[in-house]
């Protein structure tokens, strides 16, 4: 053979891996909705950065019919790119290859790519699209799904992981995604699950469909497993690449400065007029969040579960910060057991990557019922505690209206090792509200009363006006200063500024235990 | 003993009848909650005036235990996605019950000053 044949052999090899599993199987794949795995990459990368690692692997199947089984590149293709001009490792599993099934040598090309990411600091991507474990090869898949989770643990706070949903992702596949920081899934094409709508059936007897049981929106609006949802496979990749210009590389750097033409000191008449006159009635916290950051723009994360906090990503003077609020126009704002657990996850996740914490409060307390005590708020609530203790990142609260009894506490406040506690003159920060707390510590004055409830609306309005504000925190120190709404954001980044180079040290310890 | 799965409000009940044949004593019919407690299924024709609505309207719940402080719709109005139906104080706020789509109101299961608990069906969108 001589070195043109062989440079011939050598291309002929490469095109027909890079064809996957063939013309018709490709037609499928689109037919459905979906692009291929090469395409989806394309998507993501900067144009002609993507480099492929590992296209000639081979599955090494003896059982069954698998020695005749070909799976041009192992029905994933891996490697690495850069995206907006930063690195960022890859892998795509093929569906059009045997399903994109998980065999052993498929999450031997995974593993290599997460422990590259790993070295490099980079951050990695990893789009699902596959119909789970490779059964003929039996434990060796299974194998395959352990090294994986493995180091889905081991990079979790290392590097940000990704997770794309764009097909079935089932079975054991799906706690992957679960380990990772952020999961898109894409509407009517991506579904997870650990057990399908057939084993339910046969088990429980519940009929329910794919979508239902475990589509974008089942997972973005009630399990909470997915944090994003998109139209289509273009619009998700669009969606990834925004998310990822708010993040750093990894744990040891800090999020990449953008160009800012908004005035850093700029005053906002609006802020002053968002929230209304009578505590009673609800505004969108929204307004406030995208009158206060960078150009108004605000990336919400989970923007359909537990929508009574707000979570997301944003800029002040071109700097990434995470935003934590509540939200007064859903259950009041109130804490419950989800809106507790989407928040705590979202401040480890910033503190473990260097992003400052801003809050916005507004809230009446926890939510009261049987069902949240049942579900466990106690459990849940405490996670918010703990992770707002935890973070060692700068933490700015800015307390809007309503901050009462343990919701107090647990929105960032001082006493949870807040840096900076602004409270606007609308604030309202107290041990509970005037109307319960003026019924219990007035409770034999009203009772005694001649007329009891002319007491107790006297009583109320008493209450009130001693506690119902800002400033009997402020005389303690527990909020460190009363400003005018307008001046927000000004005062939000000289405090970011300040707190720059914040350094807390903290006891030796292996990890804590976070209440789960 | 025969089950049959009844809908009531938007919630469903599995239901186990039996056959009571000529003179033979027959142990009392067991009805069991599919979903949460709640009033005694077997009861017939139901108080509640959502007895008629058809399986295919949505539901508009009560997010929260609270009081009905107004409702701005009645049975027969059209409505679209993103009205306030009514309006709910619970957590000292007055928090307002959207339409989740455009369409029809055809029930209405709540009157202003209701005491209403988290999951009650407040009205119904065909």
């Amino acid at each position: 053979m001589s070195t043109i044949d062989k440079l011939n052999d050598l291309q002929y090899r490469r095109s027909v891996i890079e064809q996957g599993g063939g013309a018709d199987k490709v037609k499928k794949q689109h037919e459905s909705g979906k692009l291929t795995a090469r395409e989806r990459i394309n998507l993501l990368m900067d144009e002609g950065s993507f480099i492929e690692v590992d296209a000639f692997v081979k599955h090494r199947g003896t059982e069954f019919d698998m020695p005749n089984i070909e799976a041009p590149g192992e029905g994933v293709v891996t490697g690495y790119g850069t995206v907006d001009g930063r690195l960022v490792f890859v892998y795509a599993q093929d569906f059009t290859v045997i399903g994109g099934s998980l065999g052993e040598m498929h999450a031997k090309k995974i593993c290599k790519v997460m422990d590259m990411a790993m070295e490099m600091g980079a951050p990695i991507v990893g789009i699902n699209d596959s119909g789970g474990a490779r059964i003929q090869e039996g434990i060796d898949a299974l194998s395959g799904f352990g090294e994986i989770f493995y180091r889905n643990t081991l990079a979790s706070g290392v590097i940000p992981q990704i997770s794309v949903i764009m097909g079935p992702c089932a079975g054991g596949a799906v706690y992957s995604p679960a380990i990772t920081d952020f999961t898109f899934m894409v509407d009517k094409t991506s579904q997870m699950f650990i057990t399908g709508p057939q084993v339910i059936k046969a088990v429980t007897g519940e009929d329910v469909s794919f979508e239902e049981l475990g589509g974008a929106m089942t997972h973005n609006s009630k399990s909470g497993v997915a944090h994003f949802m998109s139209d289509n496979d273009e619009a998700c990749m669009e969606k990834v690449k925004l998310l990822l210009s708010y993040l750093p590389s990894n744990n040891l750097s800090d999020s990449p400065m953008y160009e800012n033409n908004d005035d850093l000191n700029r005053l906002s008449q609006r802020l002053t007029e968002i929230v209304p006159d009578d505590a009673n009635k609800a505004y969108d916290m929204k307004e406030i969040i995208t009158e206060v950051v960078d150009n108004g723009d605000f990336f919400e994360v989970h923007p359909h579960f537990a929508q009574n906090i707000i979570v997301g990503f944003a800029r002040m003077n071109g700097r990434t910060v995470g935003i934590i609020a509540n939200q007064p126009k859903v259950l009041a704002g109130s804490l419950d057991v989800n809106s507790s657990d989407k928040a705590a996850r979202f401040i480890r996740f910033c503190d473990s990557f260097n992003i400052p914490l801003l809050t916005f409060t507004d809230v009446p307390g926890y939510l009261p019922g049987v069902s949240q005590e049942h579900n466990g708020i106690i459990r849940h609530g405490a996670k918010l505690l703990y992770a707002y203790s935890e973070a060692t990142v700068p933490k700015i609260n800015v307390i809007v209206r309503k901050a009462y009894g343990g919701a107090y506490i647990a929105m960032s406040s001082k006493h949870l090792g807040a840096d900076m506690v602004f409270a606007w003159p609308t604030a309202e920060i107290a041990v509970m509200g005037p109307e319960g707390a003026a019924n219990i510590i007035f409770r034999k004055e009203i009772a005694n009363a001649a007329d009891p409830i002319a007491t107790r609306t006297e009583k109320i309005e008493e209450y009130r006006n001693k506690f119902a504000n800002p400033y009997v925190a402020a005389a303690r120190g527990y909020v460190d200063d009363v400003i005018e709404p307008d001046s927000t954001r000004p005062r939000i980044i000289s405090a970011l500024e300040m707190l720059a180079s914040k350094r807390e040290n903290r006891p030796a310890k292996k990890h804590g235990n976070i209440p789960v | 003993m025969r089950k049959f799965v009844i809908n009531v409000n938007g919630k469903s009940y599995e239901v186990e009848v039996e056959e009571i044949r000529d003179g033979a004593p027959v142990a009392a019919p067991v009805s069991r909650p599919a979903a949460a407690p709640a009033p005694a299924p077997k009861a017939a024709p139901a108080a509640k005036p959502a007895a008629a609505v058809p399986a295919s309207a949505t539901s508009v719940t009560a997010p929260m235990p609270g009081t009905i402080l107004a409702v701005n719709v009645k049975e027969g109005d059209t409505v679209n996605e993103g009205d306030v139906v009514c309006v709910l104080e619970a957590m000292k706020m007055e928090n307002e019950i959207m339409a989740p789509k455009a369409g029809k109101i055809v029930a209405v299961n709540v009157t202003q000053g209701a005491s209403v608990n988290s999951g009650d069906v407040l009205v119904a969108i065909g």
